[in-house]
């Protein structure tokens, strides 16, 4: 490591990247202070017990439009310890590319039966699982016709390990040409949910999508 | 990071946040940590502040939508950590982490000032999270405290130290005193962001 830590990347043809990525190469952290810059965050045990299921919005309620999707995996940091106990929160938008967000104002169709936000925790190792329904791309730069692939938003938070991603899909036809994709280079891939048989639950395809906690804040304290 | 990996597992790429990470996960406990629930005796120890302050992109505006997040020491400058479990001078009734996303780019979260940890002034940890970036973090200190001429942060950022202090405002409001702290994320007056994931 030299003098500076990372500079950040900007996501080619994504104007909030370029608006908010800071120039400067981030700052080195001193040794002393280094602890400091570890959140541990309290164990929230802030889930509704149906919340598991986003293919509906409430048990008594019909499936929402698409494809039932079965998403399971395994929290863990870098040296491979699970982070159990961690709050899972995950949002995706319906089958028509639309939020059911107040900010959203793409007037994609809604769908009554999708609310399309859930939150799991994982167990004691590190294992989660949720249903959601496959989600629809949305065009994000009607101006030069970039769509965003299909995504599912995860946030994941537990003790020290800390982290926001998305998982992809495999084989869709805009996982090339999204921003934050092209940053991540060959390692796009690792956040690829990987195809598996849903087996008998009901739910019509299945994914695996283990979440490694990486850098050094996540095994502060291992 | 990059000499050392052999044995680690390679790590999920952190990717943005978007714009709709969904108000429906606001937790009022995590955007207030002088509160509590009605009926409940218990209160955190120390001055109680409010930190106040806007997010600013690259051309001055705000920065809607953003999520941040907030880590700190208790009164006596003890964090709440596996490594302090048990020590007497840990708050039963403060764990130090707060969350709230703005949706102006505008911002105010009430806490308690925290105390000086060995060696460090007071400060808070802010990490934020919204669309177009992946995490960012740096650190808040507050106007006149004693240990910020001597803080090892402030003094490796140099004459940019002062992008890290909030300032007081003057006033109080409703019992807390009010400090402020722009952040601006990129360009100029850019505030100084740590590598806390790798340095
Ligand atoms: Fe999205």
């Amino acid at each position: 490591m030299g003098k500076h830590g990372r500079v950040l990347g900007i996501g080619p043809t994504d104007n909030t990247s370029d608006q908010r990525t800071p120039r400067q190469p981030l700052r080195l952290i001193p040794e002393v202070a280094r602890s400091s810059f570890v959140p541990v965050v309290p164990a929230r045990y802030v889930t509704n017990p149906h919340e598991w299921d986003m293919t509906r919005t409430a048990p008594d309620r019909p499936r929402a439009d698409g494809v039932p999707i079965e998403v399971t995996g395994r929290v863990c940091t870098a040296s491979g310890r699970p982070v159990p106990n961690a709050l899972l929160e995950i949002w995706s938008a319906n089958l028509y590319g639309r939020y059911r967000h107040i900010e959203d104002h793409s007037g994609l169709r809604l769908d009554e039966n999708h609310l399309g936000m859930g939150r799991v925790l994982t167990d004691d190792e590190g294992r989660y699982r949720f249903w959601a329904i496959s989600p629809g791309a949305y065009l994000a730069r009607p101006d030069i016709g970039r769509w965003r692939p299909k995504h599912i938003h995860m946030s994941i938070s537990g003790g020290a390990s800390r982290m926001i991603t998305q998982m992809y899909f495999p084989d869709e036809p805009n996982n090339a040409s999204d921003p934050m994709a092209i940053l991540m280079g060959d390692a796009f891939e690792r956040n690829i949910g990987k195809p598996r048989d849903p087996g008998g639950t009901d739910v019509e395809e299945g994914y695996d999508f283990d979440i490694v906690i990486g850098g050094r804040n996540a095994t502060f304290f291992e | 990071m990059s000499e050392l990996t052999s044995n680690l597992l390679p790590a999920t790429n952190e990717d943005t946040c978007g714009p709709y990470f969904p108000i429906y996960f606001a937790d009022p406990a995590l955007e207030d940590l002088t509160r509590f629930d009605p009926g409940v005796v218990g209160q955190a120890a120390g001055t109680p502040i409010i930190l106040r302050g806007r997010v600013l992109d690259r051309h001055g505006d705000l920065a809607n939508g953003a999520l941040l997040e907030f880590w700190q020491a208790n009164a006596k400058g003890v964090y709440r950590t596996p490594a302090t479990e048990g020590e007497d001078d840990v708050d039963p009734w403060f764990h130090g982490y707060g969350r709230l996303r703005t949706a102006s780019g505008a911002y105010g979260y009430r806490t308690i000032l925290p105390g000086a940890a060995p060696g460090r002034a007071p400060n808070i940890t802010l990490t934020i999270f919204s669309d177009g970036i992946n995490r960012i973090v740096t650190q808040i200190f507050f106007e006149g405290q004693t240990g910020n001429d001597t803080d090892p942060v402030l003094l490796s950022v140099g004459a940019e130290a002062p992008k890290l202090i909030a300032k007081h405002d003057g006033r109080t409001a409703g019992g807390c005193e009010v400090y402020l702290f722009d952040v601006v994320m990129a360009g100029p007056g850019e505030t100084p962001f740590f590598d806390d994931l790798e340095s």
